[in-house]
């Protein structure tokens, strides 16, 4: 669904991402982990169409999107769920989640879809008038990814969203990707720094160092190799 | 009492023109983070198609309110389109350059507007015909309130309301404040930033070219000028009300009016024009936010 091949990008002088590989099927969960300044939010704004590589293609259902804008991404149904969650702080969350469904004009299945993120986090429904900013950091998490879920994803590019929460909210945001992973067939691509609990979740996992793909495989021989363990995964 | 009610009213007349200007200033910074210094300029412009217009319509047999109605739809469009192309042509290409270069860009397409409609139309001033009819039961009070600055009100109140439904409840002011809140998650939901900063410039431009027809109205005389001192003024009062903030220009606008006003009638009239930048001082000084501004958060 998904496919990356030989991303280059650049900060300045700097290479940020040297040559990266990666495929995602439909359907699937895959993890992209990493050490910080290891250019996962780089790869993600890479498909999204925020930073366009200066070099190498990325494909989506087979199409070549290198250098697409984000809001025509958007509208094939790659979505990004950015890090820090990035909430409009001054709207309401009703109007947050209202510009996740900017681009659709069908009504009727916008409102099932607003009940099927209000469903997912029923907080969500009480805070509905509530600015945006107001919100502890957890629930702008949930809303950010509700936001997301109201244009209808086909694919999901979720960036660090267990960033700054608490043990408990982290499992239950968690396992929410599973559920719309099942639910709704979605396809997620998550980047993590917490990568056992990505692991857990996740079918497939990368491993970035440095700009470049040093290892990938299933989730459970990720989680066994000890080895792997010990030099990624903090033991 | 007399001068009182006097200058109360010229105040509110004045503050009413300002915050149609004040308006795209605004919502330009809002949006782009830039202070559209030929924004002036627009309201100029729009003063001169009004102009242009109403000469045009009246020999075309057009008279009372259906002539100032065409004429105002002419200046809006007109300067719409000119407001629209000033983005295209000096702000847009420089986006993600430094802060400085569209603001010195800005300013050069102040000059150039300026030396623009001095050429094509005049270096002196023109006199400007009163547009608005006479309202009959203004008459008893004619002394007091005349029909223009009635409808200088009204106008500047329905078009604010106008404004405030449109940012509020549609769509595309859910995108304006989306995009001025955070741009690059605005274009993650899907907004075309491209369209959202032209309607901006659009609407701003629109409002400013009402200013320009109703100021042509009030003063009865316009020249190539008069959008350079009005637009700093406008300048001053979105500032003062906190500049980004909609409601903010607005009462910036009328606190400025007024203070110009009871400046001009109880000090002098020469002071006028100065109380306006002594108002911005002090509260830049007192206030640095504005009156309705946000506290100072922003990163550097």
């Amino acid at each position: 669904m998904l496919k990356l091949e030989g991303l280059h990008t650049f900060y300045g002088n700097i290479e940020a991402l040297k040559g990266l590989d990666l495929t995602v099927e439909e359907g699937e969960i895959i993890a992209l982990l990493g050490a910080n300044g290891a250019g996962k939010t780089t790869t993600l704004n890479c498909i999204s169409g925020l930073i366009p590589p200066r070099r190498g293609r990325v494909f989506f259902d087979g199409e070549d999107i290198t250098g697409h804008s984000p809001e025509s991404l958007v509208a094939r149904g790659l979505i990004e769920v950015p890090e820090g969650r990035r909430i409009f702080p001054a709207l309401t969350v009703m109007e947050n989640l209202k510009m996740g469904a900017y681009l659709r004009r069908d009504q009727p299945e916008i409102s099932r879809d607003l009940d099927y993120v209000f469903n997912l986090f029923p907080i969500l429904r009480a805070r509905a008038g509530q600015s945006g900013g107001t919100l502890s950091g957890g629930e702008q998490q949930m809303l950010a990814i509700s936001r997301a879920l109201m244009g209808r994803p086909r694919m999901l590019l979720l960036d660090e969203p267990s960033l700054g929460l608490a043990p408990l909210i982290i499992r239950n945001i968690f396992d929410i990707i599973r559920q719309i992973n099942m639910e709704r067939g979605t396809t997620v691509l998550l980047v993590e720094q917490n990568a056992n609990l990505a692991l857990k979740v996740a079918d497939r996992a990368y491993i970035l160092t440095t700009g470049l793909i040093t290892l990938s495989g299933s989730a459970e021989v990720l989680m066994a190799d000890e080895g792997i363990r010990k030099a990624y995964l903090g033991g | 009492m007399e001068l009182f009610l006097d200058l109360l009213i010229s105040g509110l007349t004045k503050g009413s023109i300002y915050a149609l200007i004040a308006l795209g200033y605004t919502m330009v910074y809002g949006i782009v983070g830039l202070i559209n210094f030929a924004h002036g300029e627009i309201y100029m412009i729009g003063a001169f198609i009004a102009l242009i217009a109403s000469l045009a319509l009246s020999q075309a047999g057009l008279a009372g309110w259906g002539l100032l109605v065409s004429v105002a739809a002419a200046a809006v469009v007109y300067s719409a389109m000119y407001g629209w192309t000033v983005e295209k042509i000096a702000y847009k290409p420089l986006r993600g350059s430094s802060r400085l270069s569209p603001l010195i860009s800005a300013i050069g397409m102040s000059i150039f507007l300026q030396n623009y409609v001095q050429l094509l139309q005049s270096p002196n001033f023109l006199t400007f015909p009163s547009l608005v009819p006479e309202l009959g039961f203004l008459a008893p009070v004619s002394h007091i309130v005349n029909s223009t600055q009635l409808f200088i009100w009204l106008a500047t109140a329905l078009i604010m309301t106008a404004l405030t439904v449109l940012i509020k409840f549609t769509r595309l002011g859910l995108s304006m404040r989306a995009v001025s809140q955070d741009p690059d998650m605005a274009r993650l939901s899907g907004v075309n930033i491209d369209r959202v900063i032209s309607s901006t410039f659009v609407i701003g431009s629109a409002l400013a070219a009402v200013g320009g027809l109703l100021i042509g109205c009030y003063m009865r005389q316009i020249d190539f000028y008069i959008g350079f001192l009005a637009g700093m003024k406008a300048f001053t009062a979105a500032v003062l009300g906190g500049i980004g903030s909609i409601p903010g220009a607005v009462l910036g606008a009328l606190v400025l009016g007024f203070a110009e006003s009871f400046a001009a009638g109880f000090i002098s009239s020469d002071y006028e024009d100065a109380v306006a930048f002594v108002l911005l001082i002090v509260i830049l000084i007192a206030r640095p936010g504005g009156l309705m501004g946000a506290a100072q958060t922003q990163k550097v």
